[in-house]
């Protein structure tokens, strides 16, 4: 009966009630679509890092890391042996990486020097898809580079220029070899493109020294659950070399994804807090409205806690008809703009590429966040009661029933 | 035991400490099971604060209360709650039905308070509407029926309970003639066929007519109070 008294009051003052529900409606809708963007750019930046930039696992000479010297590298063909056992691995890029300068007549910057076999690198991060223009490096012309279109603006080059690219060699000399641009490459992270030129491992072996050793092995695995298995098998198998994990290479994309859920609870908690003053607000006023109904039920014989019951069954359906609203319309935009895609890059430029985040972001509904939510609206319908609840207590039968 | 209220030395004062205002002054009253007596007096002689006390609506500054040899005055207020629901049947004077429930469902709601089964319940809504007369008005919320028929369900939804005695704060004043002639017949047959003890305070000089024992009070105190007559069930 008490949730059938709360029921009907709550209709009582029906646009009232559904200022309330859209209200909470609203801030489901925006909380939830908020979280589904952003955890779409989450899995955006998750997928850029792993699909496109630095694979599942990286493996390289524990020295070959701080010191980014030729010198130390590793068995190619080895390392190739090694990974073809492993079914996991779905495809892996052996490299020779080198850092050094790029020199034009406009100008030189620091670069790195990626030595990739084409077909390889394909496959592992699925480079030809990013070359804009041009061609990619298959090609059977020695001394070919692909270089990114935001290097190629800054120092004012062209597809058929040539560029020469000073490094050091394994004995630490310094050396230097013309590369004609054959492509133009644009990827989602600007900083990286930037540092990036690409070159066949031939061609840079030959200049530095390393023909049948590499400096870095990239992997990428069938799924990301094998990342641990994989994982530990590398460390078993290559106990002498430096195995790192997409987490570990890439640490600003594994914050920005363990950080997920912490800014969404913070973000729906702000939401439902501002929510809670609009419900706290609305049950006052339905509570002092009917302060001679309820000095009526304490005369009677309602006791405190069935008259605290009934104002939290109230608030509590106030609060909780709006939000499955709010999350149908949350799922229902997701489904559609998940399909579509939402065009931040138009909004922000290149900014989102700047920090490694792709232009258009596709939202994903996290649905254990919508749980997390959905328990959340309990919480706060249940903490948003106790305030008119309590001042339905204080009431004094004989004071109210007068009133 | 026979006596339903044995009120002694009962004394409200309000403002104790600055203006003192004695709104009941030293009352003793004893009421047995069976009376249907009236509570008179002009306005602010104390009337309504004395059944309030009487009822455990409000607590006395002095004196004690045995409602069925029980002190209520010693009651903690939960107790004194659950008290009032098992002993005592409230009609106001402004109806105070719950809005939302049917007729049906005010007069239910209170047998739910007390965990009666629903077989139960339902028969005893059924006689209490049937002995009200507003069988047919069973689903009809509060909004859809006259002052006199919202009265009746409030006598109905008092007697739910079956309590010791019923009060009954001035239940005629809102009422036409009419409404007011059925609802007195209604409290005076239930009193008479079923023994219910009735206490209500009135101005109306019919219903003072129909009293068999009038009790007034002026300034907080009896003046007059005429031989308590029986019941004659």
């Amino acid at each position: 009966m008490l949730f059938i008294i709360a029921w009907r009051n709550l209709w009582r003052n029906r646009s009232r009630s559904l200022i309330i529900a859209t209200s909470v409606a609203l801030g489901m809708w925006a909380g939830t679509f908020i979280m589904a963007i952003y955890y779409g750019m989450g899995n955006d930046r998750l997928r850029i890092a792993i699909d496109n930039e630095v694979s599942h696992i990286q493996v390289h000479h524990p020295r070959f890391a701080d010191d980014q010297e030729a010198k130390y590298s590793m068995s190619l063909d080895s390392m190739d042996a090694l990974l073809r056992q492993q079914p996991d691995i779905k495809a892996f890029s052996l490299r020779s990486v080198s850092t050094g300068m790029v020199a034009t007549t406009s100008g030189s910057q620091g670069i790195q020097v990626n030595g990739v076999d084409p077909a390889a690198e394909q496959a592992t991060r699925g480079m030809a898809g990013f070359v804009t223009e041009g061609d990619y490096l298959d090609t059977d012309k020695r001394n070919r580079v692909l270089v990114s279109t935001k290097l190629a603006d800054k120092l004012n080059l062209e597809i058929g220029n040539k560029i020469i690219l000073t490094l050091l060699d394994t004995a630490s000399n310094i050396t230097s070899g013309a590369f004609r641009i054959c492509g133009l490459y644009h990827t989602s992270n600007a900083p990286l493109d930037e540092l990036n030129v690409f070159v066949r491992k031939a061609d840079l072996d030959r200049l530095i020294g390393t023909a049948g050793r590499i400096h870095e092995a990239a992997i990428l695995l069938q799924h990301d659950d094998a990342l641990e298995a994989v994982y530990n098998w590398l460390k078993e198998k290559l106990p002498g070399l430096r195995i790192e994990r997409w987490q570990d290479i890439s640490p600003e994309t594994a914050l920005v994804i363990s950080s997920m859920d912490t800014y969404s609870l913070i973000f729906i908690i702000i939401i439902l807090l501002a929510l809670s003053f609009g419900i706290i607000n609305t049950m006052l006023m339905a509570v002092l409205e009917r302060t001679r109904e309820i000095g009526m039920l304490m005369a009677v014989g309602m006791d405190r806690l069935r008259v605290f019951s009934m104002v939290v069954w109230e608030t509590m359906m106030l609060s909780i008809i709006g939000a499955p609203v709010g999350l149908f319309a949350a799922w229902a935009t997701v489904a559609w703009l998940g399909k579509t895609g939402i065009d931040l890059g138009s909004l922000m430029g290149e900014s989102l590429r700047d920090f490694g985040y792709a232009a258009i972001t596709y939202p994903i509904l996290p649905w254990h966040n919508v749980v997390q939510t959905t328990i959340l609206v309990l919480i706060t319908a249940l903490i948003a009661a106790v305030f008119p609840a309590v001042k339905a207590l204080r009431l004094k039968p004989v004071e109210a029933i007068r009133t | 035991m026979n006596t339903v209220i044995d009120a002694h030395n009962i004394s409200k004062v309000y403002n104790p400490k600055t203006i003192p205002v004695h709104a009941v002054n030293n009352v003793h009253l004893h009421l047995e099971r069976g009376e249907f007596t009236a509570l008179v007096g002009p306005s602010g002689s104390g009337k309504t604060t004395l059944l309030n006390i009487i009822g455990g609506l409000d607590a006395p500054t002095e004196g004690v209360i045995m409602v069925n040899g029980v002190d209520i005055t010693r009651m903690r207020p939960n107790d004194l709650i659950n008290f009032r629901l098992n002993n005592i049947g409230f009609v106001f004077q402004a109806f105070n039905l719950i809005p939302v429930l049917t007729a049906r469902e005010n007069v239910e709601f209170i047998m739910l308070l007390q965990k009666r089964h629903k077989k139960e319940r339902e028969q005893r809504v059924r006689e209490l509407m049937e002995a009200v007369g507003l069988s047919d008005k069973l689903d009809s919320r509060p909004a859809q029926l006259s002052g006199g028929q919202q009265q009746r369900v409030a006598v109905a939804r008092a007697l739910a309970s079956k309590p010791q005695f019923v009060l009954a704060d001035e239940p005629t004043a809102n009422l036409d003639s009419h409404s007011a002639s059925t609802l007195l017949d209604i409290m005076e047959r239930l009193n008479r066929e079923e023994g219910i003890t009735f206490l209500f305070s009135t101005h109306d000089q019919r219903v003072i007519e129909r009293a068999r024992r009038v009790i007034t009070l002026v300034d907080g105190r009896i003046a007059e109070d005429s031989a308590p007559t029986p019941t004659a069930h």
